[in-house]
């Protein structure tokens, strides 16, 4: 029995799926592919397989992960990554598999890049406006909680943000808390924005990589380093090279 | 594929990955290595669509033919189709992301009557004209049709350039290949379907004329051109060597029947009176278990599917279901795969069957009595009597089983109140069965769920003569059941009346509903099988303006002799034997079924299937 943690990118047509529907699709493709992994026991034995932290419909993920149980150690990590692709759609692609190093439970860092842009507006205007957003000492939200309408400053959670401009889009590289306690989802940022300007944006967003907690001792170092491999999104894409991501064997201090 | 002006919707609608593609096993072909392309249109929602075994099966044999490619086209659900037309995008199909437009064959599975207007609304989003007559002479754009509403294509007549009566997998070829030849020839559209008319399964509407009487019942119904006048159905014979898929597109996002589908026969020995399929799928014909055992195996391993259900009218009527269930739990149980059988008969549910479905996965057990009283449940054939269903829940009860759904209907010839408090009475001796069952579940109630739904008159049916009871009628006996009810273990549900009033208008239509169906597709409507979408009081405004009245159609009796809108098409079973079977039904009488005894019903004309098997009581 041995824990791998299996590294994934969710594109294309994959995009558009829910967390439910990934978990689901994964599911269908390991036992497809006839990787023995480990099953929950009971009335209902089900495949055992767990997210770290789940990506939202519509975002791509370039540095996904998942956890599974093996119950065979003979397959190698290759084998694996081979046999997986072959039963999987072509909008999720593994791209490496890993020992599940540390736990999955305990991300509180997410870095995206979004790109942002009004049709037939200047990337500059863009780019001034989340600028203008960002330096504010607070960005207060509107969230729907189970106790109705609730405000949230979601400020504390932006840790580290770079804009640049790219053609005729605004690109925003932005490391946010994330995970089950003070998690940030981008879109309330494309939500206070168009709260602000009013205006219609075409936003594109990118999970590069999610971080571990006890991984980054010094929060502005790890964002430094995240803000400046997403200059160049591909090169986070694997896990050696996003050294601070859940695959790092070696932890950034 | 999808295109750059559908991504900038998707995140504005609901479920976005029903709208493109991408899945597992699609099949995706070059458009310049192909010489027809067929865009196989399911007239519902992605989910619903993606679930029916008839398009699986359709779509991958055409597939397997090099020349052809078929895609996938689905009606948007009415947020996406909202976001569409504002986008000026129109429908397209979702392996090439191209639009209809682009398509040699435009073709429709006709589930159910509530889907015509989704089908011209598909028609109308890909920019394609609506008639025969509007869409011209040019041979493209060739609007086809098929699935059990075709045995009743009047309605639709207008719009469809022909139908394909009875099962596709060798007439649809047929039609492709005729293309493939008029196209070479530089034949045009009506030349083209003149000689579709001469293939046997084929029906062209154009090709006939309908002349009415002064009481607006037909008068004639006459062919041109060389046209048959009856058109016969096409079915496969050897299930054993017919083509059926060994993989499955498997979905992205979660659909209604999410697991693989293996059918074991088509037809049913039954012949309840009630029921179209019972009829018109006849004979029986059924797969080996060798075959099913083979393709279930291929399925599970190219879609990765962990559940399997096999799928018939009647599944434990399989000849052979014991050793069917053994070949299958030999490798299913080690592959953590569980089947599940549908359809299971009242009195077919044996502890044998219950042990084998039992060792992988434990589901609700549904089953389906139809009627209330044994007297009503004689009157529709279905043989099951009050002792059978009391021990077969018993049964199931004592294997641990403690919610049971049972299905009725109600508005059935000759039906009085009693009949219906009966099916009240019915849930509640189920209820009782359980509380007698002395080693059901320890500390667990039951719960007993009973639905009533409204009962439909349906083409080549022995009640295809019957009136429909009225909306009114059909409300009082709902309240009526209600109000039967005395235990809180009894749930009761029932379906809207007004969805079957309007089902039961389409059903038995003829040429003059196209009118009123092409004004509701001009005016929007939609999904009207769907609650969200279906509003009565718009059709009866329709109807209104059409001048046509829509009890004509659903609660008229009509006469033995007057000629009905399906008669010029055969699917086997003889209007003499139907009209014996309704008078049997008056009577009280039950038909035995079919490895019973021959009731000469006309299918045995076909040669083979149970007609040809040596019957129990001979052996």
């Amino acid at each position: 029995m041995k824990n791998v943690r299996i590294w994934f990118k969710k594109d294309f047509e994959c995009r558009y799926i829910s967390h439910l529907d990934l978990n689901r699709t994964m599911l269908r493709a390991l036992h497809k592919s006839k990787i023995p992994i480990w099953h929950t026991e009971g009335f209902n034995p089900h495949p055992f397989a767990t997210f770290p932290l789940p990506l939202s419909l519509g975002f791509r993920g370039v540095n996904e992960c998942m956890d599974v149980r093996l119950e065979d150690d003979d397959y190698s990590f290759q084998e694996i990554s081979e046999r997986l692709n072959a039963c999987l759609p072509r909008g999720i692609r593994v791209f490496d598999v890993t020992e599940a190093v540390m736990k999955a439970g305990k991300v509180a860092f997410a870095s995206f890049t979004i790109r942002v842009g009004v049709p037939d507006k200047p990337s500059s205007l863009v780019a001034a406006q989340l600028d203008r957003l960002l330096s504010r000492e607070s960005i207060e939200i509107e969230k729907k909680s189970k106790k109705g309408m609730k405000t949230v400053d979601i400020k504390p959670g932006i840790h580290a943000y770079k804009i640049t401009e790219q053609f005729d889009v605004a690109v925003l590289d932005v490391l946010l808390s994330a995970g089950s306690s003070d998690n940030v989802n981008p879109n309330l940022l494309i939500e206070a924005l168009t709260r602000e300007t009013g205006m219609a944006y075409e936003v594109d967003i990118t999970r590069k990589c999610a971080a571990l907690h006890s991984v980054v001792s010094s929060i502005s170092r790890f964002a430094t380093m995240a803000i400046t491999t997403s200059a160049a999104p591909h090169v986070a894409a694997t896990p050696t090279t996003a050294s601070a991501s859940l695959a790092s064997r070696s932890s950034v201090e | 594929m999808v295109s750059k002006e559908v991504e900038r919707l998707l995140l504005k609608v609901q479920k976005p990955g029903r709208y493109v593609g991408g899945e597992l096993n699609e099949v995706i072909k070059n458009k310049r290595d192909v010489e027809v392309r067929f865009a196989f249109c399911f007239p519902d929602t992605y989910e619903v669509g993606m679930s029916h075994l008839g398009m699986k099966i359709l779509y991958s044999q055409f597939n397997s033919v090099p020349y052809i490619w078929c895609e996938r086209v689905f009606a948007p659900w009415v947020d996406m189709e909202a976001e569409m037309v504002k986008h000026r995008i129109p429908l397209y199909a979702l392996e090439s992301g191209d639009p209809l437009s682009a398509f040699d064959f435009i073709g429709f599975t006709l589930q159910y009557e509530l889907s015509y207007t989704n089908m011209l609304n598909m028609l109308k989003l890909g920019n394609i004209p609506l008639t025969t007559a509007a869409r011209g002479d040019e041979l493209k754009h060739i609007v086809v049709a098929g699935g059990p509403c075709a045995c009743n294509p009047e309605p639709i007549a207008d719009f469809v350039d022909l139908f394909f009566i009875g099962e596709g997998e060798e007439v649809d070829l047929e039609v492709m290949e005729l293309f493939r030849t008029c196209r070479a020839e530089g034949v045009d559209k009506p030349a083209f379907l003149r000689r579709c008319a001469q293939i046997e399964g084929v029906y062209v509407p154009s090709l006939y004329e309908t002349a009415y009487n002064d009481d607006g019942t037909i008068q004639s119904f006459t062919p041109r051109d060389g046209a048959p006048a009856v058109v016969h159905k096409r079915l496969m014979l050897d299930m054993d060597t017919s083509y059926y898929p060994d993989t499955f597109v498997v979905p992205l996002v979660e659909i209604v029947h999410d697991r693989a589908v293996q059918e074991i026969f088509r037809g049913c020995i039954r012949g309840c009176r009630f029921c179209q399929a019972g009829f018109i799928y006849r004979p029986v014909r059924e797969k080996s278990p060798e075959t099913i055992n083979a393709q279930c195996r291929a399925l599970c391993d190219n879609t990765g599917y962990d559940e399997v259900s096999l799928s018939s009218l009647s599944s434990s009527d399989y000849s052979q279901i014991v050793p069917l269930l053994e070949q299958l739990t030999a490798w299913t149980g080690e592959e953590k795969v569980s089947i599940s059988l549908p359809s299971l008969r009242v009195d077919g549910f044996t502890d044998e069957i219950m042990n084998k479905i039992k060792t992988v996965r434990k589901s609700g057990l549904t089953f389906a009595p139809e009627a209330g009283s044994q007297r009503m449940r004689d009157v529709i054939n279905k043989n099951v009597q009050h002792d059978e269903l009391m021990q077969t829940c018993a049964t199931a009860f004592a294997g641990g089983w403690t919610t049971v759904k049972l299905y009725f209907m109600i508005g059935l010839p000759t039906e009085t109140m009693d009949d219906v408090a009966d099916i009240a009475h019915l849930g509640q001796d189920v209820v009782d069965t359980y509380y007698r069952t002395p080693n059901h579940a320890k500390g667990k109630s039951v719960r007993v769920t009973v639905s009533a739904s409204s009962f439909v008159p349906k083409p080549f049916t022995p009640f295809q003569w019957e009136p429909q009871d009225t909306i009114p009628v059909l409300h009082e006996k709902q309240q009526h059941i209600k109000a039967s009810i005395t235990s809180r273990k009894l749930q009761f549900n029932y379906h809207d009346a007004d969805t079957s009033f309007l089902e039961a208008v389409f059903a038995r239509g003829d040429r003059r509903l196209c009118r009123v169906l092409a004004l509701a597709c001009e005016r929007g409507f939609h999904f009207d099988g769907w609650a969200d979408c279906f509003d009565l009081s718009k059709w009866m405004a329709l109807f209104e303006e059409c001048g046509i009245d829509p009890a004509f159609y659903a609660n008229r009796r009509r006469r033995f002799d007057e000629i009905l809108p399906w008669d010029h098409i055969d699917y086997g079973v003889k209007k003499s034997f139907l009209i014996e079977e309704c008078q049997k039904a008056y009577e009280n009488t039950t038909t035995p079924h079919c490895r019973l005894a021959c009731a000469h019903c006309g299918a045995a004309k076909y040669g083979r299937g149970v007609c040809f098997e040596k019957r129990q009581d001979l052996v």
